[in-house]
Formats: C-alpha cells, structure tokens, sequence
C-alpha cells in the first residue's frame, strides 16, 4: 500500500472495529436467516418483509424514541439452512455486532433453538415463523411470535369440512418430518378425531425425500375422502404432481403450507384448483392497523409497489414483527430492552396483521387465522365469515 | 396389487436415477476427478428446459438436443482450462476445485433464477397409461427410456468407437495409453465433456418432474453417489443398475419401513455393498 493512504485505511479500521460509535442513532436489529442452503427461498421472503418494514420506517423519519428519531437498521447473517448455526449466528449478532434486539431464525425448529441464545443476553426477539406452542413453553421472557398456535389452522378448517362435506369420514395424513409440518399434521389428527373422522394413514416422510410415490400408492389404496398434507413449497409441488400421476382424486385435499404462496400455484398449474390450505394472513384480510403501515390494504398496496407481487403470510409476517417492534419501542420511549419487553409483554393494539396480544407464553394469541382454497387458480377465502370470498368447492383431481 | 405398482414406480424412479448417475460415474471412473458440479449441471440443464418452454414453447424433449451439445462443449473447454491442471494432483484437490466451481456455478444461478422453485408444467399434461391395475406417468417412464437409450447410446460409444475403447484404455492404464499414442489430455477432456452432456440432457427430464432451484443441485449429487458406488465405478451399465436397484430399494423401504426411512435404507444400503463388495455391483476390482 502506499504511504499516503494509510490515514484513510486506519480511519477505515477504526470504523469498522467499533460499529456502536458511528450507529448511535440507529436501531439495529439482528436477522439470521437460512440465505442459503435449501431454506434460502424462505429466507428471501423474510429478508423482503424486513426490509419493507425497515424502509417505511426510514422514510418516515425513523422510529419515534422519547422526543428523538431514530433510524432503523436490519442486520443479517446467512446461517446456511443449517440449525446450529443459527443458534451461532444469534449470538454473534448481539455480542459482536451488537444489535439491540433480533429477529428468530426460519421456522418453528431454528426459532426454538436460538430462543436460549436471547433469553441468556435478555434481548427481545420476535419470531416471524415460528407457531409451534412448544418454542414458547420453556418459561422464556423476551420470546414473543406473530403466529397463533397450530390448532387455530386445523380446526376451523375441520369445522368447515365437517359442515359442508358431511360424508368425509375416511382422512389420511402424510407429514414432512420437520417440527412445524409435523406439529400441524398431529394437530390435524386430533381435530380430525375429535369430529369422529378415522384417521386411516398418517406417515411421515424425511426431509429431502425425492419421491413421494409409495407413499401416495398406499394411501391410494386406503381410498380416504380427506387427504392433508405438510411441507415446503418444492415437496409438496412434488406432490401434487405425483397425486396426479398416480390418478389420486379425493373430495377434499388440504397442503400447508405451500398453497399460500404463489410459486407453489405456478408449480402446480392447473392441479392447484380446489386445494384448500389454512395460513395465519392473507392480503384479503381487512384490518385498520394503528400500527406504520396502517390498514392491510395500504400493506399490501406498499408491498406491491415495492416488489411488484402480492405479500404472502411469511413476508407480512417478518413486516408485522418490524412493526411492532416500532410500537413496542415508541410506546416504551427508550430502546432499554427490559422497558421494551415489558412493552411487547403487554401490547394491546390492532395492526396490519391483525390484532396484537401476546398470551403468557409470548406467542400472539389474538389473531384468527383464515381458511383458503384455490379457486381458479386465485387463493380464495372461505372462513372466517367476516371476510369470506368464496364457498369451499368439494373435489380435486 | 400394491406390490406391483410400487415395483413400477420404483423401476421408473430408477430409470432417473440412472440417468443422473451415468455421467458421475464416468468421470469419477476415468478420469479419478468427484465432480461436485455434477448435480448444478443438472439443475442447470433443468433452467435451459425451463425457460426454453416458457419462453419460446420448446418442448423439453427437444430441449434435450439443445442441451447435449452445449453442455458437452461446456465440459470440454472446462476440463481443457481448469480442471486438467489438477488431474495429477491427490482425489481431494480436484474434489476442492470442482466444489469451488459448484459455489460459483450455484450462486449464479441463485442471482439469475432467484431462489424461488420453479416446475416446468407442460400444457396439455403427458397424463398417465394405466396397465391394468398400474398407473405410470407418461415423464417418467419417458425418462426412464431415454435413460435406457443414452445408457446405452454412451456404452456403444465406449464399447465400439475408437475414442471410446481410448477413454478406456486410459481409465485401465494411463501411462500405458499414452504410451500407444493415445492423447490423455484430449481424452480427459472428451469424457469430462460426455459427463457434463449426460448430465446436461438429465435436467429436462428433471424439470418436468422435480421443482427445481438453484441450490438442489446437492440432492442428485447425493443420489449419483450411491448409485456409483452401488453399480460400481465408472461402468456404464453399473449406473443403470445402481440407479434401477436404488430405485426399487427406495420404493418398497418406503412401502415397509414407512416414507420416513426411505432414505436412511438407501443410505445402510451403501454402507452394507462398501462392506461385502466395495466394487460395487458391476464394477472391476481395481479400475475404478
């Protein structure tokens, strides 16, 4: 190097060694997310829904703090689909990059898994993805997530099921072998149960299956009136495809949680047509949020100018936990993260994403997830009630 | 009848199988290189299918004779520049190189494609045959008789031309070979070539019926790697055999052991030939 660029270099090194003297007046939160590896595509939709968030508040002038803005900064480490990195990159994020509160991991399994990491440095942190009760029943404080428990996704779609297609009796279930696909099935289990369906097949398959073929054969030959299945976008693309292949039809046929998302229709064309799903958003909703964005409609409207597409459940997700973090921290009046958890503890206010409580566990317990089926190649609201598109159709071949 | 459409199905997946692994197999076998980037030449022969149906409406079996050719020059000048400079060093150096160039080659496609996966749906569906009570769909069985025909297209070659029985030679003694006068260079670079086409050509028929992303090249990678050491190294027959047995095994482990174990099977499966018969089924002690 030569010698006239040295002053530089080491103003250069100064800076980067002590982030927290250049950032005083930004907020900086911590994402690990699986940016690559086989999650990375649920990584992007987070990274959107962050950045969406990030960027309304910017624009506003920053986050609202006693009588002083401050600007908001998302911090994202790529934790390689790969769980116990991301209990590593949790950690990393509050002691060397010093956020002042994080965002959980992808899902209810990394979520769970980094939560010790943010109870032992007491920092707030707020799962976008995780729904499963047994992330939030260790007793921990400064957890909280956006997602009710999986029950609130099955039985309002058994309600329906049981109402409209009283001859639904025989109901066969094929989970992926992953925490929330699989919770979600044992949920379906039981609300199937309580209704007095018989469950006739319920399988696991591991992640990374290539071939749901035998599977599917077996559960063919059980001629179930009811066939729900779990996984991410590519299995049950796969699936769907390999239903048809083997001449599957069924009067009901439910996939979480791939249907809310648009590539899964795109995957599937037209085999997508009458599958139902249940997720805990979707852009039909219609609240009027006290929250930055506002209504769900000046949301969604917000998300489509920015990426030209309509927000699914996971990107409003990772936005709604942005936003109330932002509310949490103006009602708070500091960023001190006790006052601010105690702000989350008790929060009470309606947003975009619905209404915000969280129960003793952390996890939201206010919201009322909708029911929603394919119709035309259009996700369709069928429950609840209030907000309600379409009747639910029997039929899928 | 459960039993037999589980064989059909496991017989139509194992066509694929063999079609993903031949390639692998050869590469791995003649010229000592684990080629990491196999499994993204797939992936991306898979993106070339897929935009060329969506784009320009090429069907994917026509998509096939694109790729064959392209992909064969790919490998070619890739061998010829890169990867040669590493052919006389240890296996793991050139495992690291190829493993590098599957970083770059990934991440590409990943800033290219975005890391959404997409399918390739054709418009009408190829549907189904039913023969009897066996339902099979028509891609798969298609692929698998393709697999079937490049199989032994790829044999043919090697059995039959003289750059074939030269690709052999040079996998039995290398030295020997050239010292007859075959060009061991050349000859690397024609069978890396071949790896990448069949590689190459296996993606459209992976795209009409896997969804596909950037990053699930690993996934076939892993796959070729049991079926080699199944079949046995750098035998082409070895391949299909791996790939059929593969196939089966998967089918009906998953039949009798529940979908969850499907794979694990596979995996014990591996760990038992490498046990009683580390040269695979078909392979010949020594040569690989």
């Amino acid at each position: 190097m030569k010698p006239f660029h040295l002053p530089a270099a080491l103003a250069l090194a100064a800076a980067l060694a002590t982030p927290a003297a250049v950032a005083q007046d930004v907020i900086r939160i911590g994402a690990p997310l699986p940016i690559t590896g086989p999650l990375s595509p649920e990584a992007q939709k987070q990274q959107r829904g962050y950045d969406l968030w990030a960027e309304t508040a910017n624009k506003a002038g920053g986050i609202k703090v006693g009588n002083k803005r401050m600007k908001v900064e998302i911090v994202y480490v790529d934790y390689q689909s790969n769980t116990p990195r991301a209990v590593q990159a949790a950690e990393k994020l509050i002691t060397q990059d010093k956020v002042d509160f994080l965002f959980s991991p992808f899902g209810s399994g990394a979520a769970k898994a980094a939560s010790s990491v943010s109870e032992k440095y007491q920092v707030p942190t707020i799962a976008a993805t995780a729904s499963s009760a047994q992330v939030y029943d260790q007793g921990y404080k400064f957890l909280f997530g956006t997602f009710t428990p999986n029950d609130t996704l099955t039985e309002p779609l058994s309600d329906i099921v049981r109402k409209q297609a009283a001859g639904v009796q025989r109901v066969a279930i094929l989970a992926r072998n992953d925490l929330f696909p699989l919770a979600i099935a044992q949920e379906m289990e039981k609300s199937a149960k309580k209704r007095g369906m018989n469950v006739v097949y319920f399988e696991k398959y591991a992640i990374g299956t290539l071939d749901h073929a035998s599977a599917l054969a077996q559960i063919k030959s059980q001629a179930p009136h009811w066939i729900f299945a779990t996984g991410y976008t590519n299995d049950l693309i796969l699936m769907r495809k390999q239903m048809a292949d083997l001449k599957i039809e069924a009067p009901v046929v439910t996939m979480i949680a791939a249907p809310a998302y648009q590539e899964w229709i795109d995957g599937t064309g037209k085999l997508s047509e009458n599958v139902t799903s249940a997720a805990w958003w979707h852009p039909a909703v219609r609240y009027n949020g006290k929250d930055i964005f506002g209504t769900t409609e000046n949301y969604v409207k917000a998300f489509r100018a920015r990426y030209k597409a309509d927000p699914d459940y996971a990107e409003a997700s990772a936005s709604a936990a942005g936003a109330i973090f932002q509310l949490a921290i103006e009602k708070a009046g500091t960023t001190d993260r006790i006052k601010v958890r105690d702000a989350l503890a008790s929060m009470k206010e309606m947003t975009f994403w619905g209404p915000v409580q969280f129960g003793p566990t952390g996890q939201i317990n206010s919201l009322e997830p909708p029911v929603f089926q394919i119709q035309k190649g259009k996700p369709t609201v069928v429950h609840p009630p209030a907000i309600r598109q379409g009747e639910l159709k029997l039929g899928v071949q | 009848m459960l039993s037999l459409q589980i064989l059909a199905n496991g017989l139509v997946l194992g066509g694929l199988y063999a079609c993903i692994a031949a390639g692998f197999s050869l590469v791995w076998g003649v010229l000592n290189v684990i080629n990491i980037l196999h499994g993204s030449f797939i992936v991306l022969g898979g993106y070339l299918a897929f935009f060329a149906y969506v784009k320009l409406g090429i069907h994917p079996f026509v998509s096939i004779l694109i790729a064959a050719p392209l992909f064969f020059a790919l490998g070619y000048v890739l061998q010829r520049s890169v990867i040669n400079r590493m052919i006389a060093a240890p296996v793991l150096l050139s495992l690291t190189l190829t493993f590098g160039l599957d970083l770059m080659l990934s991440n590409a496609m990943l800033a290219a494609f975005t890391a959404d996966f997409k399918k390739l749906t054709l418009d009408p569906p190829l549907g189904v045959v039913s023969l009897g009570p066996v339902v099979l769909p028509v891609d798969r069985l298609a692929a698998m008789l393709l697999a079937l025909l490049l199989t032994a297209l790829l044999y043919l070659v090697l059995s039959r031309s003289r750059i074939g029985r030269a690709i052999v030679a040079v996998r039995m003694d290398r030295e020997a070979a050239a010292l007859m006068g075959v060009k061991v260079k050349e000859v690397y670079a024609i069978t890396f070539g071949l790896g990448a086409l069949m590689a190459g050509v296996s993606g459209p028929l992976i795209a009409m019926i896997f969804p596909i992303s950037p990053l699930s090249g690993p996934v076939y990678l892993g796959k070729a790697f049991v079926i080699c050491v199944l079949g046995g190294l750098g035998s082409v027959p070895g391949a299909m055999i791996g790939g059929l047995a593969l196939g089966i095994v998967e089918s009906f482990g998953a039949l009798w052991f529940g979908p969850e174990h499907a794979v694990t099977l596979s995996f014990t499966l591996l760990i038992v030939i490498l046990l009683v018969r580390p040269e695979g089924l078909l392979g010949r002690k020594g040569y690989a």
